[in-house]
C-alpha cells in the first residue's frame, strides 16, 4: 500500500468518524444557537448542561437502572432521549428564577451592560453545575455501556488489501439519533404554533408583544428547549466517551465555534455550523497530533470571527 | 484633577496601613498552611488587580487571564526545569512573556466587540492547556535546590513569598492608581462608557486598549511566575483552566470593578473562604470551593453587580459618613490655571491649523455629493451643503431623513459611497474618528450616559485630551468649557443626579473642552422644556459668537428657527432646501416633506 | 371605548408624554398629528404595554389597561401596527399574518379571514411564501396591517404608515386603511406626521406637541387651522 493509499483510507476514516461526531455535534450547536442565537445570552454553562445529561442517562441506564428492562441495545439511547425533557424542566426553572433577571427586554434595551451580567452569571452557573456535580457524582470516569460500542459496521474496503472504513455502531446510532431530534426540531419550529410564536419572538421581540406574544415566558422555553437538546446530545456522547464533571468546558468552545460558524439567528446554520466543526476536529488529526485535535478549532472559531463574524448562513454581522 | 494629591496620599497611606497589618498577619501565624493561604491572598488579589486594569476599567470583560497566568507560571518553570535559570531571572523573564502574549492576543482580537471578545479571550488559554499538554508538560515538579536556596529563590521560611507576593501587589496597585489618576483611566472609563463616543472625542480607542492589554498581561504573567515557585507544582489544568480565570475575575467582581480596592477585597472575603472550606470538607465534598465561588458570583452579579466595594461606598456616601476628597467645588489646584488664567491659554498646537481670515466667512465645511447607501436603503442621496465659519447651520428633516447618517460619515465612522468632504480645505475622507476629532471637529452624542461615580470636571475632561498634551493642561481646558457653559460651579459635584439640560450642557462642555474650531450638535433639545431650550440657545449662540461654527441637528422647528444663521434641510437623504430660515420654512418642498403633500394641495386650491 | 387621561410617561431620559389625555369612541377614526418627538409613538407604546407609564390611565372599554400584563393586550382585542412596520423578517407572509391572529378570540373561521385580508392587499396572497424581510417597504406596510386585521380587533391602532413610503404608496396604503374602517367597523387610531393624509379620512382628531396635546377637533376644524401648520414649522 503507497503512502497516498494510506492516507486515503486515513482520510476517509476520519471522513467518516466526522461525520458521526459532528451529528452530535450539530444537535448540541443547536441546542445553544436556541440560547444564544435567538437571546444573545452566552451561556458558559452550556457544557455543563451537556454534562447534566450525560449523567442524566447515565443514571436512568445503569445507575437508578431505571431503564434496564429495555436491555443494553436500546436503553442507551432512550435515557439519551429522555434526559431532554428532564433538563427542559431545569432549565425552564433555571431561566425563571435567574436568568431572567439579567435578561429580557428591559435588559435587552439596556445595550452591553445587559451582556456583561449574563456572561458573568452563567458563569457562576456553570462553576456551580460543575463543582456540584463533583461533589455529587465524585471525580472518577463513567460511561454507559454498550456492546455497540465495540462493534463496527463496515463499509467497503475501497482497494485492495486495503481496510474498510469503520462506522462505529453506537456511534452512528447516536448520530442517527440526534439528526432525527433535530429535524423533529425543525419541524415543531416550523409547523407548530409554538414554535412559530418563538421564532418570531426571536425575530422581533416588540413586534411579538403587539401580537399577544408572551416574550418573557417564550425566553423561558427557548431557554428550556436548549438546555435539552444539548442534553440529549450530552446522552448520546456517554455511551461513547468516559466522562466526568469537568467534561463540559471542553465542549463550551467548541459549541460557540459552531454556532458562530454557522451564523447567529439559523438553527440550520448552527446544526451544520456543529457538523463543520466535528469534522474539521477529525480531519485535523490528519495533520495534527491528536491531543492538539480542539486547537484546530479554536483556530478556525477565531478566524471566523476576525473575518467572517456573520457565519456562513447568518445576516449580521455583530462585529462593531 | 482638584483634590487629587489629597487622595493619593490617603490611598498610598492606606496602601501602606494594610501592608504593615497583612505583615503582622503573616508573622504572627503559625503553620505553614496559613502562610501559604496568606500568600495565595496577595497573588489572586494581584491577578485580580490584573484583570481589572484591562477588564474592570475598560470593560472588554476577558475571560482568559489564564492566559498571561499559565504563561507566566510555565515561562518560571521551564527555565528552571529545563535550563537551570533562577527564578530571580525566571520571574521577570516571565513578565516579558507576558507583554508579548499580550500583544499577540490584543492584535487580533481587539477587532471584536463584546461578547465575541470574551469568547475568544476563553479560548485562548483553552488551546494553551492542550498544546502544553500535548508537549509533555502534564506536570512539572520544581526540583528543590538545597544546595543553592537563595540562588534559586527558594526558602524555608514560607513567610518571603508573602512578602514577595506583597511587593508585587503593591507594585500592581501602584500601577493602577497612576493609571486612575491620569488619561489613561478615563479614557478606558470612556471606552468602556460609549467607545463611539470615545473615538468622537479624540481617543485613539486602538491604542488605549493596547496599553491596557499589555500592563494587564504584564502583571498577570508576572505573577503567574511567583504562583509556580510558592507551589512547586505546575499543571496545564491549574494554570491554565477555566478556573484560574474565573478566579482573576470573580474577586474583583465580588469586590469591586474598576478600582483599587476591589481586587483586594474580593480576595481577602473569597479565597480564605474556599481555602477553609476546601481543607475542612474537601474530602467528603469535593469541589466545595468551586460552588462557593459560583455562589458568590451569582449573589454578586444580582444583589451588587458592581461590586461590593461600591455599594458600601454609596451607603456610607448617603449616611453621610464618607465624602470623596475634592469635591468641595472649583478649588484649582496648585498646578492648574486659574479662571482668568484660563482665558490665557495659548492656542494649543493641534489646534494651530491654518487660521482661516478673521474676517469670517470662510467656509469651514464642505460636502460635496456625498451619497451612502445600505442594502436598498439610500440614506444619503448626493447631499450638498456648507458652513461658514462663525455661524450656525441647522440641519433638519424628517424622521427617517438620513441627519444622523451624514454626522456619521462627517465624523468618520462610516465612509460615504461618494463624494468629498473638507474641513478647512483639507479632506477629511477616510481619516478615523479620533484624528477628525483631533483635526478639530467636536461631536456631541444623544445618548451619553455620564459617569456618574466621577466629577463633572472628569467628565469634561474626556474631551479634552485630545488637545492637550499632559492632563494639567486637561484640566484647564476642562475647567473652560465649564465656564463657557455655565456649569463652573458644579465642576466638583458628581455627575449623577444630574437634570436634562445640565447634561446636555456638561456633554456640550465635553465637545467643546479641546477648543475645536466646530463643533456638531446632535439633537441636544430633545426633550427639554421651553425656559431650558432658551438657556441652552444662549449658550449656542454665545459660542458661535467666539467664533466656532456650529452644525447643529435638530428636529424640533421652533427652536432652530430662531437659532440657525442658516438651514439645510434633508429629506429622504436628500437636501430639498438651503436657505435662511425665513426663506427655507416658506418653501413649498419643505412644508411638504414636514406636512405632506395634500397639504399643500389643500393650501393652494 | 378607549379613554387615556393624564399620562405622564419618562422615556429615554426624557419626559415624553406630560399629561396627554385623548379619547376615542367606538366606530370613530380618530386621528393624532403632531411634529416628530412630540409623543406620538410613545403614547402607543404606553398603551402596549412596551414602555410603562410614570401616572395618568389608560382605560380601554372600561378595563384599566396599564393594569394587564402588555402581553395580554392584544387578547382584548387592540392590534397594533408598529412605526417601521417591525414584521418578523424571517418569518414568512403567511406566519406573518399567522402570528397576528395568535391573539385572536373572535372565533371565526382562519381562511375567510385570511381572505379579506388577500382582498385588502393581492400582492400578500402573491408573496405569501416569502420571507417578509425581502418585501419593499410599501409590501410590508401592507403586511403590518394585515397582520393587525388578523386577529380581528376591535381597535386598530396605527402608527405612522406613511412613514419612508413613497407618496403614492402612502396613498394606497390610506385608501386600504379608509376602506378597513368602513367596511370592517373597526375602530381606528391613526399617528401620523403628514397631516392632510392623517386628517383626511378622519371624524376627530388630536395635535400632539411635546407630550401633550395642544388641539382637538373635528376633521373640518383641523383641516383648516394655520395653528397645526404654526406646530410644525414653527411659525
Amino acid at each position: 500500500m503507497s503512502t497516498t493509499q494510506i492516507f486515503l483510507e486515513n482520510f476517509l476514516q476520519a471522513l467518516a468518524v466526522g461525520i458521526m461526531v459532528g451529528g452530535i455535534y450539530g444537535l448540541m450547536c443547536l441546542g445553544l444557537s436556541f440560547i444564544f442565537g435567538i437571546m444573545r445570552v452566552i451561556n458558559f454553562a452550556q457544557g455543563d448542561f451537556m454534562m447534566l445529561g450525560m449523567y442524566a442517562a447515565y443514571y436512568l441506564v445503569t445507575g437508578f437502572g431505571v431503564l434496564a428492562f429495555l436491555g443494553v441495545y436500546i436503553g442507551p439511547f432512550v435515557g439519551a432521549v429522555l434526559a431532554g425533557p428532564i433538563l427542559f424542566v431545569f432549565g425552564f426553572y433555571l431561566h425563571k428564577f435567574l436568568v431572567s433577571r439579567v435578561t429580557g427586554i428591559r435588559v435587552v434595551s439596556a445595550e452591553a451592560e445587559g451582556h456583561y451580567a449574563q456572561l458573568i452569571l452563567t458563569l457562576g452557573i456553570a462553576l456551580i453545575l460543575q463543582n456540584g456535580a463533583l461533589l455529587i457524582f465524585k471525580s472518577s470516569p463513567v460511561s454507559i455501556r454498550t456492546p455497540l460500542s465495540i462493534k463496527a459496521w463496515e463499509l467497503g474496503p475501497f482497494m485492495s488489501d486495503g481496510m474498510p472504513v469503520l462506522f462505529n455502531q453506537s456511534r452512528s446510532i447516536a448520530c442517527i439519533l440526534a439528526v432525527l431530534v433535530a429535524c423533529g426540531l425543525f419541524v415543531f419550529m416550523r409547523r407548530a404554533r409554538l414554535g412559530k410564536s418563538l421564532r418570531a419572538a426571536a425575530d422581533n421581540p416588540e413586534a411579538a408583544i403587539y401580537m399577544g406574544i408572551d416574550v418573557d415566558r417564550a425566553h423561558r422555553i427557548a431557554f428550556g428547549i436548549g438546555t435539552a437538546i444539548t442534553a440529549i446530545a450530552g446522552g448520546l456522547v456517554a455511551s461513547t466517551i468516559s466522562f466526568q464533571p469537568y467534561v463540559g468546558i471542553e465542549f463550551v468552545v467548541i459549541m460557540y465555534a459552531g454556532v458562530v460558524l454557522g451564523g447567529l439567528g439559523s438553527t440550520v446554520g448552527a446544526f451544520m455550523g456543529g457538523m463543520v466543526i466535528g469534522l474539521v476536529q477529525q480531519m485535523s488529526t490528519l495533520i495534527l497530533p491528536h491531543q492538539l485535535q480542539n486547537t484546530a478549532i479554536f483556530a478556525v472559531f477565531i478566524l471566523i470571527m476576525m473575518f467572517r463574524p456573520q457565519g456562513l448562513f447568518g445576516r449580521t454581522s455583530e462585529r462593531a | 484633577m482638584g483634590g487629587d494629591r489629597k487622595r493619593t496620599r490617603r490611598t498610598l497611606t492606606i496602601i501602606a496601613g494594610l501592608a504593615v497589618i497583612y505583615l503582622a498577619m503573616l508573622y504572627s501565624v503559625e503553620t505553614n498552611y496559613y502562610k501559604t493561604m496568606l500568600t495565595l491572598v496577595l497573588i489572586w488579589a494581584t491577578m485580580g488587580v490584573s484583570w481589572n486594569v484591562l477588564s474592570g476599567y475598560s470593560g472588554m470583560i476577558s475571560f482568559g487571564h489564564a492566559s498571561f497566568f499559565g504563561l507566566g507560571a510555565y515561562t518560571v518553570t521551564i527555565l528552571f526545569i529545563d535550563f537551570g535559570v533562577t527564578p530571580w531571572i525566571g520571574i521577570p523573564a516571565a513578565t516579558v512573556v507576558g507583554v508579548l502574549a499580550a500583544l499577540l492576543i490584543g492584535f487580533p482580537t481587539f477587532r471584536l466587540r463584546g461578547h465575541y471578545f470574551a469568547l475568544a479571550m476563553l479560548a485562548y488559554p483553552l488551546a494553551l492547556l492542550y498544546i502544553f499538554e500535548w508537549a509533555g508538560y502534564q506536570e512539572e515538579n520544581l526540583p528543590k535546590r538545597d544546595d543553592a536556596k537563595l540562588f534559586f529563590a527558594q526558602f524555608d521560611d514560607l513567610r518571603i513569598y508573602g512578602i514577595m507576593a506583597l511587593v508585587m501587589l503593591v507594585a500592581g496597585l501602584l500601577i493602577s492608581l497612576r493609571i486612575e489618576q491620569s488619561r489613561f483611566g478615563l479614557s478606558l472609563l470612556a471606552i468602556k462608557q460609549n467607545e463611539s463616543a470615545a473615538e468622537a472625542a479624540g481617543i485613539n480607542t486602538w491604542l488605549w486598549k493596547m496599553r491596557a492589554i499589555v500592563v494587564s498581561g504584564a502583571i498577570g504573567s508576572t505573577v503567574g511566575g511567583l504562583y509556580a515557585i510558592v507551589l512547586l507544582v505546575v499543571t496545564p489544568l491549574t494554570v491554565f483552566g477555566v478556573l484560574t480565570s474565573a478566579l482573576a475575575l470573580v474577586v474583583v467582581l465580588f469586590g469591586g470593578v474598576g478600582t483599587l480596592w476591589g481586587p483586594l477585597i474580593g480576595a481577602a472575603i473569597l479565597i480564605p473562604l474556599s481555602e477553609t472550606l476546601r481543607a475542612e470538607y474537601g474530602a467528603i465534598l469535593p469541589g466545595i470551593d468551586g460552588v462557593a465561588y459560583g455562589a458568590a458570583i451569582i449573589f454578586v452579579i444580582l444583589a451588587a453587580p458592581d461590586g461590593i466595594f461600591w455599594n458600601v461606598r454609596d451607603w456610607l456616601i448617603k449616611r453621610g459618613w464618607y465624602t470623596r476628597p475634592g469635591s468641595e467645588g472649583l478649588k484649582m489646584s496648585e498646578a492648574g490655571a486659574n479662571v482668568a488664567g484660563a482665558e490665557k491659554v495659548q492656542p494649543l498646537p493641534s489646534m494651530r491649523k491654518a487660521e482661516p481670515a478673521p474676517t469670517g466667512g470662510a467656509t469651514m465645511l464642505e460636502i460635496n455629493s456625498v451619497s451612502k447607501q445600505f442594502g436598498g436603503l439610500r440614506a444619503l442621496d448626493n447631499v450638498t451643503l456648507s458652513a461658514t465659519e462663525g455661524s450656525i447651520l441647522g440641519v433638519i428633516g424628517p424622521n427617517g431623513a438620513g441627519k444622523t447618517t451624514l454626522f456619521n460619515v462627517l465624523n468618520g465612522f462610516m465612509p460615504p459611497d461618494g463624494g468629498e468632504i473638507r474641513f478647512q480645505g483639507e479632506s477629511v475622507l477616510g481619516l478615523k474618528p479620533h484624528k477628525v476629532c483631533a483635526r478639530g471637529i467636536g461631536r456631541t452624542f444623544q445618548v451619553v450616559r455620564a459617569f456618574p461615580r466621577m466629577t463633572i470636571l472628569e467628565n469634561v475632561m474626556v474631551g479634552a485630551f485630545v488637545g492637550s498634551k499632559d492632563d494639567v493642561e486637561a484640566s484647564a481646558l476642562a475647567r473652560d468649557a465649564l465656564v463657557r457653559v455655565g456649569l463652573a460651579d458644579l465642576a466638583g459635584a458628581l455627575a449623577s443626579g444630574l437634570t436634562n439640560e445640565q447634561f446636555r450642557l456638561m456633554e456640550l462642555a465635553r465637545a467643546i473642552a479641546p477648543r475645536p474650531k466646530m463643533v456638531m450638535l446632535d439633537e441636544t433639545l430633545a426633550g427639554l422644556g421651553a425656559i431650558e431650550i432658551e438657556r441652552l440657545l444662549d449658550v449656542v449662540r454665545q459660542l458661535r459668537d467666539t467664533g466656532m461654527t456650529i452644525v447643529i441637528i435638530e428636529h424640533t422647528m421652533q427652536a432652530m428657527v430662531r437659532l440657525a444663521d442658516q438651514f439645510a434641510v434633508l429629506d429622504h437623504g436628500a437636501v430639498i432646501a438651503t436657505g435662511t430660515p425665513d426663506e427655507v420654512v416658506k418653501d413649498p418642498a419643505v412644508i411638504e416633506a414636514y406636512l405632506g403633500k395634500k397639504w399643500m394641495e389643500r393650501a393652494a386650491g | 371605548m378607549l379613554q387615556v387621561d393624564a399620562l405622564n410617561v419618562a422615556y429615554g431620559g426624557i419626559k415624553a408624554l406630560n399629561g396627554a389625555s385623548l379619547e376615542v369612541q367606538e366606530g370613530e377614526f380618530v386621528a393624532i398629528v403632531g411634529p416628530n418627538g412630540a409623543g406620538k409613538t410613545t403614547l402607543f407604546k404606553t398603551i402596549s404595554g412596551t414602555v410603562p407609564a410614570l401616572s395618568g390611565s389608560v382605560t380601554f372599554e372600561g378595563q384599566d389597561l396599564l393594569a394587564v400584563k402588555p402581553a395580554r393586550r392584544a387578547h382584548l382585542g387592540i392590534a397594533h401596527v408598529p412605526e417601521g412596520r417591525q414584521v418578523f423578517s424571517r418569518l414568512s407572509v403567511l406566519e406573518n399574518l399567522e402570528m397576528g391572529s395568535y391573539s385572536d378570540t373572535s372565533g371565526g373561521s382562519w381562511s375567510s379571514k385570511l381572505d379579506r385580508i388577500y382582498a385588502l392587499f393581492p400582492v400578500l396572497a402573491e408573496r405569501q411564501t416569502q420571507l417578509a424581510g425581502t418585501l419593499s417597504g410599501g409590501e410590508q406596510q401592507m403586511l403590518a396591517i394585515g397582520r393587525g386585521l388578523a386577529s380581528s380587533p376591535r381597535l386598530l391602532l396605527l402608527d405612522e404608515p406613511s412613514m419612508g413610503l413613497a407618496p403614492t404608496v402612502a396613498d394606497q396604503i390610506f385608501e386600504r386603511i379608509e376602506e378597513i374602517h368602513r367596511e370592517d367597523k373597526v375602530t381606528v387610531l391613526l399617528v401620523e406626521q403628514r397631516v392632510a393624509e392623517a386628517l383626511e379620512s378622519c371624524d376627530r382628531g388630536y395635535v400632539l406637541e411635546t407630550g401633550r396635546v395642544v388641539m382637538e377637533g373635528t376633521h373640518d376644524t383641523l383641516m383648516a387651522n394655520d395653528a397645526v401648520k404654526a406646530a410644525y414649522l414653527g411659525l
